[in-house]
């Protein structure tokens, strides 16, 4: 087919009457094999201008320069005709360009693969989901599994099962496989196929062809690929993703048909079932991608329409590489950061993020008056060397690590034990890799290694694994304990192989109570439930051990876990550090690493772990960077842009206090101590062991249970349960009228209203009170006691209306939330 | 502005109408994200049948064993017949335990099924989830109480909240799953209200509800508007949905503190001795009157755990060893108490005219072992088991369902517990296909699709 000067002419007009120009064309993807028959690879026409792509694949013309070894059609979808090279030319707009094809095997054999073909048609309509003939116990007699995890299997019930002539060999079409999804006859599921489709063709041609079934070196999808993988597109726009699957043998075949497609934000971005976007809003979006059991994602932007000038972006200070790469986002979104947060809202912000405490008012009036211009860096500093900081970091790593004595797991003795291997790493800041070595690199008595007493803790094999690969690597496996995860890259062998890791951790008793002994046992396996065999012990995606070595397996698997081979490690850690600053973290939830949750600033979160890893895992480093970044130093009060924003870090997220934090506070405050049962007097919430502590404030505030590792175990929600307590329950009201505390101090002192209330402003609030804020306390206090009979004021009604005031600040937003 | 009328039609996860889903998109813009788009739209289909059914759900915590309570097999041998013996009922053929006797005489007000089972893993928790959520919550996505959808659907009725726990949240029963008593996904405020104290006790009231007698009414007043007063002084929170869900939570606990009627639900001391025994002076049987006054006031959904864990008290779950308890405890203790308890809270509502509108549901986890163990006990049984049915338009004196010569796995109408969520849900007129915003404001309907209502009840 000659290029036509006619079409290209009118096209031209076309674009220019439209009003459409861009300043660059391209095709993608950028390189194109075609191998087989069968092959076919739709291009896209990808127009630039100032940066936002316009996908102007089915308005551009399209010509093969030699269209005797491929040809291309108004869409954009070359076909191959002979092995050779091909040059696929694009014009729109004024703008051309090209793209060399390869063509290989085109007129080799060809017939539709079970594997490659079948089973992907299966799920793309939804046979095998969950919902229909994929769930457990099939539907109308005919079960598959689910999404086609086991193309054996799924051969087996198709073409084997004696009940049904589901697939007729002598004649194909009346085959109940084609009957039943065409709605030739009555369907359950309605119609899912329409005769003489890409996929009835697929499925008839490959009855027709005997229904050959899946063969055991059919090449497996090691990965995807997606185009574009980014872009800045226009409001209202669309956008065709084109998905192509790499298998194991080199080969990349186009999928885009037979891939599945879902929006991370509806309100940005739809995708339709054949992968068509239209961004509906404003924002970014990230479209996943789902193959096989390969997941990936395009994310596509589309700025909001704010005018953000440079002096906007100027107010994030740029302190390090976190600034520059939240700008790069907010740039990209045009979204304005708050301004940057005063002296006061840094420092209390600063004292609860890293230590779990308030300033004292001393602290606070300290900090105001210092006027050095590194005042906040060497604060950060000096927070970091507090026991307190030890005392917060060892409880959230507590959580993590599930320390606890309920299910009566560990003794007194080893809940110490563990806690204080914790706490003692924390304080000495053992960098993050070494922590789980101490878990996972040895063996021998939980007395001596406290870590130890993790394997006393999670003494069922599937635990193990499971709040393991949680715990140190935000992968959710569990769902891959009974079948291919849907969505996910782990398969149910890898499970297995991983599983057996974990099988020959012995445990015995020691010489004292509360003393184990762990040691790598010589048997133990842990059979696949299908295979009915055991799989030779395989970190996930790491280097498998034979099954008859005799190598510590625990060994194995900790060398891999702490290695750069494992990509999951380092993220795990600094995902759960970025969230303690800032909510959302990077993912949402932070504990789910998962492929199908991709984070709101990637290269944000790249960077944070490659400084960390550089850093020699060093988790105060990393705090130090979060800290002293001009980000974490912005105001929480929004401007007009970034209202609703809440993913790009544009100010400072508000977010309650957690449950052990509050209590403290409190008793800080007042001056009057929490008392828990079996622990000495001035225990605070934070540095208890235990979640196995009774009270009433700290399980109605949120405090995990500590049974399942689990971020969200944790509740920061508000409840109206808590609302009574403080109102009517005796944990603050015990604190505010108890007779040796701070209001009785204050009274004591002699200490004016004013003073009073400028000291509980400066400990609650972190700053002084404004001018009118304190006017109308002190008119309120002055009324409160005007209503006495006798008209003179009462020690007695004073410390009341104190007390009252004290209760209206420590239950008000300002000081339950951190903001 | 956002047309309400547009949420008869959308059908966005069908992909019918593209469109709709498109003005969807930019509720946000507006500051309506999926989940409050879902819960309008959830408002808008409740059905005119279920406008004013209530619910009390009887959780029998531990697994009452079927042989020994609803389903008896008296021609089986003595290791599986147990023993205990039938007793004839006020309907003719149906027989329930002698250990029941007060129930003996009201079988025409409720219905037996008998096939009931599930297929997942025999542990405590699984059926109260699957009882209470229709679902079980795997991989962190947790299923919210059918209680706090009806609340998220249709609010409080009056003052009080729409869903109440007694109680407390069911504890330890082994395992670490969580016993469904949560809003879920739905979020910390749809909540049930947990009661967390025991209502038999001589000096019971709800813990928190009152001030304390040192805070006098002025002082509680006064706190009130100077906490208002100082947040009023600070604007920056105004845009934080937690910081309004924080005000909302206190704005509830004030309406529960002053009114009136809220107060007198819970006081049980309004009740006469009398009543209060035909009850039960146990916890058991005194929730169950709480549960009466508290429907009465306009409570929608009350849940009652029997007991809080399995450990250490005598409770349905006969394992006949130590911490678990014996087969004799039916007799001496369990079977007493649940007589007590359900059968005055059937007389009660019937004699006040309140059974056709409150559903009440008596549901054990599972049944247990046809045979009886070395210990003398039962173990765990998800394959068949019965649960209790009785009000809210059930059709009494009616066994759905049948087991084997063992009752150890359902003959004919097995009915699994997303059923009867199922059913409650049709009761309630909740059409089971309205969405709810599971994790990432996913839309998922409130049973699994294709689980239908047992209907033979209502008939």
């Amino acid at each position: 087919m000659r290029w036509s000067r006619l079409v290209l002419t009118s096209a031209a007009a076309c674009w220019a009457v439209l009003g459409q120009s861009a300043t660059d064309i391209e095709i993608l993807p950028a390189s194109v094999e075609l191998h087989g028959p069968d092959a076919r690879q739709q291009l896209l026409a990808q127009a630039t201008t100032d940066g936002v792509q316009r996908d102007w694949t089915s308005k551009a013309g399209w010509a093969s320069e030699n269209p005797e070894i491929a040809s291309v059609d108004a869409g954009g979808l070359v076909r191959p005709v002979s092995d050779g090279s091909a040059v696929i030319r694009v014009e729109a707009g004024g703008l051309a360009a090209t793209r060399t094809i390869r063509v290989t095997g085109a007129r080799d054999d060809f017939s539709w693969s079970f594997r490659r073909h079948v089973i992907p048609v299966l799920t793309k309509k939804g046979c095998n989901s969950g919902a229909c003939h994929g769930s457990a116990a099939g539907k109308n007699g005919l079960k598959l599994t689910l999404r086609g995890y086991d193309p054996a299997a799924d051969h087996d019930a198709l073409t084997r099962e004696a009940t049904a002539r589901r697939v007729s060999l002598a004649d194909p079409a009346s085959s109940l496989f084609l009957l039943k999804p065409t709605m030739t006859i009555p369907h359950g599921g309605g119609k899912k196929v329409a005769v003489g489709s890409l996929e009835y063709k697929v499925l008839s041609e490959w009855i027709a062809a005997g229904a050959p079934g899946p063969a055991e070196d059919d090449p497996a999808v090691v990965g995807l690929e997606v185009y574009p993988r980014a872009a800045t597109l226009e409001p209202g726009s669309k956008q065709r993703l084109v998905v192509r699957a790499k298998y194991a043998d080199g080969r990349v075949a186009e999928v885009s048909r037979w891939a599945r497609y879902s929006s991370t934000d509806g309100a940005v971005a739809e995708v339709s079932d054949d992968g068509v976007v239209t961004m509906v809003g404003r924002g970014e979006a990230a479209i996943t991608v789902a193959y096989a059991t390969s997941v990936l994602y395009a994310r596509l932007t589309v700025p909001h329409d704010n005018e953000v000038s440079q002096q906007e972006f100027n107010r994030l200070t740029v302190n390090n590489f976190v600034d520059e790469l939240v700008l790069k986002k907010l740039r990209k979104l045009r979204i304005a950061p708050s301004e940057p947060a005063d002296d006061s809202a840094f420092l209390r912000r600063a004292f609860l993020d890293s230590a779990g405490i308030l300033p004292t008012a001393e602290e606070v009036e300290d900090f105001l008056s210092d006027t050095s211009p590194d005042k906040r860096r060497r604060l950060i500093d000096r927070l970091l060397e507090r026991p307190e900081y030890a005392d917060y970091w060892a409880y959230k790593w507590s959580d993590l690590l599930l320390v606890s004595t309920d299910r009566d797991h560990l003794n007194r003795t080893a809940l110490w034990d563990f806690y204080n291997w914790i706490r003692d790493s924390v304080a000495e800041n053992k960098p993050w890799h070494r922590f789980a070595q101490d878990i996972f690199a040895s063996n021998g008595s939980s007395r001596e290694n406290g870590a130890l007493n993790y394997f006393v803790l999670h003494k069922e094999t599937i635990d193990l694994v499971e709040n393991t690969t949680q715990a140190f690597m935000g992968q959710t496996l569990t769902c891959a304990r009974c079948h291919n995860h849907p969505l996910e890259k782990w398969t149910q062998e890898q499970y297995y192989r991983f599983a057996n890791l974990f099988t020959r951790i012995g445990i015995k008793s020691g010489d004292e109570p509360g003393d184990s002994v762990i040691f790598a046992r010589a048997f133990g396996n842990i059979s696949h439930p299908r295979a009915g065999h055991p799989f030779p012990p395989t970190p996930l995606d790491g280097e498998e051990l034979a099954l008859d070595s005799q190598d510590d397996r625990k060994l194995h698997l900790a060398k891999w876990l702490t290695s750069d081979a494992n990509p999951y490690f380092a993220r795990n850690i600094v995902s759960r550090v970025w969230a303690n600053f800032f909510a959302p973290g990077l993912v949402d939830p932070p504990d789910d690493l998962r492929a199908t949750n991709p984070a709101s600033n990637e290269e944000l979160f790249e960077a944070l772990v490659a400084d960390f890893v550089e850093g020699g895992y060093d988790v105060k480093h990393l705090i130090r960077r979060i800290m002293n970044s001009g980000t974490y130093q912005l105001s929480s009060t929004p401007n007009a842009s970034n209202q609703r924003e809440d993913k790009y870090y544009s100010k400072y997220q508000v977010k309650r206090l957690p449950a052990e934090v509050i209590l403290d506070a409190m008793s800080s405050i007042t001056g009057q101590e929490s008392k828990f049962g079996g622990y000495p007097v001035g225990t605070r919430a934070i540095q208890l062991p235990d979640v196995r502590v009774e009270s009433r404030f700290l399980e109605s505030f949120g405090r995990p249970l500590r049974l399942v590792c689990d971020v969200e175990e944790r509740s920061d929600d508000p409840s109206v349960a808590q609302a009574l307590h403080v109102i009517n329950g005796e944990t603050l009201n015990g604190k505010l009228r108890a007779e040796g505390n701070n209001i009785a101090a204050f009274l004591k002192l002699g200490l004016s209203d004013r003073k009073i209330v400028e000291h509980l402003f400066l400990s609650a609030f972190s700053r002084y009170p404004t001018e009118s804020e304190e006017h109308k306390i002190l008119e309120e206090l002055r009324e409160a006691r005007r209503d006495q009979r006798s008209g003179s004021i009462q020690d007695r009604s004073r410390r009341e209306s104190l007390e009252d005031l004290t209760w209206a600040l420590l239950t008000s937003r300002e000081f339950l939330f951190n903001h | 502005m956002f047309r309400l009328d547009a949420d008869k039609t959308v059908k966005f996860c069908d992909g019918t109408r593209r469109r709709d889903f498109l003005h969807v998109g930019s509720l946000s813009l507006l500051g309506l994200g999926m989940s409050e788009f879902l819960q309008m739209r959830a408002r808008a289909a409740v059905t005119d049948t279920g406008k004013d059914i209530n619910v009390i759900m009887l959780m029998l915590v531990g697994g009452p064993s079927q042989l020994d309570t609803f389903d008896m097999k008296p021609e089986a041998p003595i290791e599986i017949r147990g023993p205990h013996n039938p007793i004839k009922t006020n309907v003719p053929g149906i027989e329930i335990c002698e250990i029941f006797p007060r129930m003996a005489r009201h079988a025409d007000k409720y219905a037996l099924l008998r096939g009931c089972y599930h297929s997942a893993a025999a542990l405590h928790a699984v059926g109260h989830q699957l009882f209470q959520t229709g679902r079980l919550s795997l991989s962190g996505m947790e299923h919210p109480h059918i209680g706090s959808v009806l609340g998220y659907i249709k609010g409080a009725n009056g003052d009080l909240p729409p869903h109440v726990v007694l109680p407390k949240i069911i504890g330890r029963t082994g395992g670490n799953l969580k016993p469904g008593q949560t809003a879920g996904y739905l979020g910390k405020g749809h909540d049930p209200f947990v009661l967390n104290a025991d209502p038999s006790v001589a000096d019971f009231r709800v813990p928190d509800m009152l001030p304390p007698d040192y805070l006098s009414a002025l002082r509680v007043d006064r706190r009130r508007d100077w906490r208002s007063m100082v947040d009023r002084s600070v604007s920056k929170f105004e845009t934080s949905q937690d910081a309004r869900l924080l005000d909302s939570t206190f704005h509830q606990a004030y309406t529960l503190m002053t009114s009136e009627k809220a107060r007198e639900a819970f006081d049980l001391h309004r009740e006469d001795e009398d009543t209060r025994n035909r009850y039960g002076r146990n916890r058991f049987g005194q929730s169950c009157l709480l549960a009466r006054r508290l429907v009465e006031s306009g409570v929608r959904f009350v849940t009652v755990n029997m007991f809080e864990t399995v450990f250490d008290e005598i409770t349905w779950d006969i394992h006949g060893s130590p911490p678990f308890s014996p087969i004799s405890g039916y007799r001496d203790l369990v079977g007493p108490m649940f007589d007590n308890g359900f059968t005055s809270l059937i007389e009660d509502l019937s004699n006040r005219g309140m059974l056709e509108s409150t559903m009440v549901l008596a549901l054990g986890e599972f049944g247990r072992t046809p045979k009886v163990n070395p210990a003398g006990g039962r173990d765990h049984w998800p394959q068949s088991w019965t649960v209790v049915g009785s009000g809210g338009g059930i059709q009494g004196g009616q066994v759905i369902g049948s087991t084997d010569k063992i009752g150890g796995s359902p003959k004919d109408r097995p009915v699994h517990p997303s059923e009867i969520v199922a059913t409650i849900y049709h009761r309630l007129g909740i059409p089971l296909e309205t969405e709810l915003p599971a994790a990432n404001g996913r839309p998922l309907p409130v049973v699994d699709r294709g689980v239908e209502p047992v209907h033979e009840l209502f008939s």
